[in-house]
């Protein structure tokens, strides 16, 4: 770098920011009043700035903010690590459920729906065979297979409602001759 | 400036390196207990490591966000992130890089939320008179003509480096604030050296312009 080749603005702020400078540019920078001076004024911009930062964020953040800070890092740590708590329902919501579920009309409703459910489903199965009705040896076979499974669905709503009365009418209604309950169902599909 | 002052300066900075290297240390043994099992013993570990780290992080955040509250809220986040994931840290890498990595990152997170909070659910009052959000938690106790010029100053600094794009300003604030080395801050923002170099220039003569009078 000879005496009137200047630093590059580049190599310039390269110089101020990462502190590192080759016996030559130091030469040059204690010959070259015009980029020693150059040299000074950034450095002074740079120091500026970061004072100027540095006073933001300590104005932002004093020394009890920081101290808060940590202290509420570390509680997030520790709370991250442990299981979640159960927070359990308010206890007018509680009581209300209670209520709920010793009123017997709402037993009767909530019996009548799952019975329509059943009735629904069991429906829609014995349509779907609708069109072998007529064959006899058809019939024999599909019986079987399904009496089984449609107790067994009997008794499942039955030790979940707790309703013998009611769902001892709809065993009977189940056991008992589904063609004829059926035959209307029949009557109406298109063939 | 002499040559002994350079002297000075570089030994300053070797200084802070070598703290840095002390930070990858913690940060490796915190990776080693949490590997162990022994998350207790690693948080307790950890309390040095965001002792260690926290003053540079929160200048950064609040540089970046300039929100008191967005600013704590992405330190903590940033640090919780890394108790979270230390077992994936990479002890050939200094710690303060993959910590700043993830900072940034939380602080972009933070401005993009803003930004849609303010688009969609704050009204414009958020803004003001001034236009534009405002450092806070001023210190209004002294009123002294110095302190006066003073805090115009610091604002009129502030209000320059906002005015970067932000690209320069991430690799402007990084290596000045954060006090990185030019290819630390090309490893956290995974750009390259020349990059950043560009950035970092463009980022000093715009400031300049701004700034010096």
């Amino acid at each position: 770098m000879g005496r009137h080749l200047h630093v590059s603005d580049d190599r310039l702020v390269e110089v101020c920011l990462e502190g590192t400078i080759t016996t030559t540019e130091n030469l040059h920078f204690a010959s070259c009043e015009e980029c020693s001076a150059r040299r000074v004024r950034l450095e002074r911009m740079l120091r500026e700035v970061s004072d100027a930062a540095s006073l933001e964020a300590e104005r932002a953040f004093p020394a009890d903010k920081l101290a808060a800070q940590q202290a509420r890092i570390l509680q997030r740590i520790e709370q991250d690590g442990r299981p979640a708590r159960v927070i359990s329902f308010p206890a007018t919501q509680a009581a209300d459920l209670r209520a709920l579920r010793t009123r017997p009309a709402g037993r009767w409703i909530a019996a009548a729906a799952a019975a329509g459910l059943v009735i629904g489903l069991l429906a829609g199965h014995f349509a779907h065979d609708l069109p072998s009705f007529g064959s006899p040896a058809r019939t024999a076979v599909v019986r079987p297979a399904s009496a089984p499974e449609t107790t067994a669905t009997v008794r499942a709503v039955n030790a979940s409602i707790n309703d013998e009365e009611f769902l001892g009418e709809l065993e009977t209604a189940l056991d008992g001759p589904h063609v004829a309950v059926l035959r209307p169902l029949n009557d109406l599909t298109p063939r | 400036m002499s040559r002994n002052r350079d002297g000075t300066e570089r030994s300053e900075r070797a200084e802070r390196f070598d703290s840095l290297s002390a930070d990858s240390a913690i940060a490796a043994d915190v990776k080693a207990l949490m590997l162990a099992g022994d998350r207790d013993a690693a948080r307790e570990r950890f309390a040095a490591l965001v002792a260690g780290q926290q003053r540079r992080a929160v200048r950064l955040a609040y540089q970046y966000l300039r929100d008191t509250h967005d600013a704590d809220e992405a330190v903590q986040d940033a640090f919780l992130k890394v108790f979270t994931h230390i077992t994936t840290y990479r002890e050939d890498l200094p710690f303060e890089v993959w910590f700043t990595r993830i900072l940034v990152n939380a602080c972009l997170d933070l401005r993009k939320a803003r930004a849609r909070r303010l688009r969609w659910v704050l009204p414009m009052e958020r803004f003001g008179a001034a236009g534009s959000p405002q450092p806070e938690a001023a210190d209004r106790t002294a009123s002294t003509e110095d302190r006066l010029v003073e805090e115009a100053r610091v604002k009129e600094i502030a209000a320059a480096v906002d005015q970067l794009p932000e690209r320069q300003r991430t690799v402007f604030m990084l290596s000045h604030f954060g006090e990185q080395t030019t290819s630390q801050v090309s490893e956290a923002l995974g750009l390259s050296e020349a990059t950043v170099r560009v950035h970092l220039f463009r980022a000093v003569r715009k400031l300049r312009r701004l700034l010096e009078r």
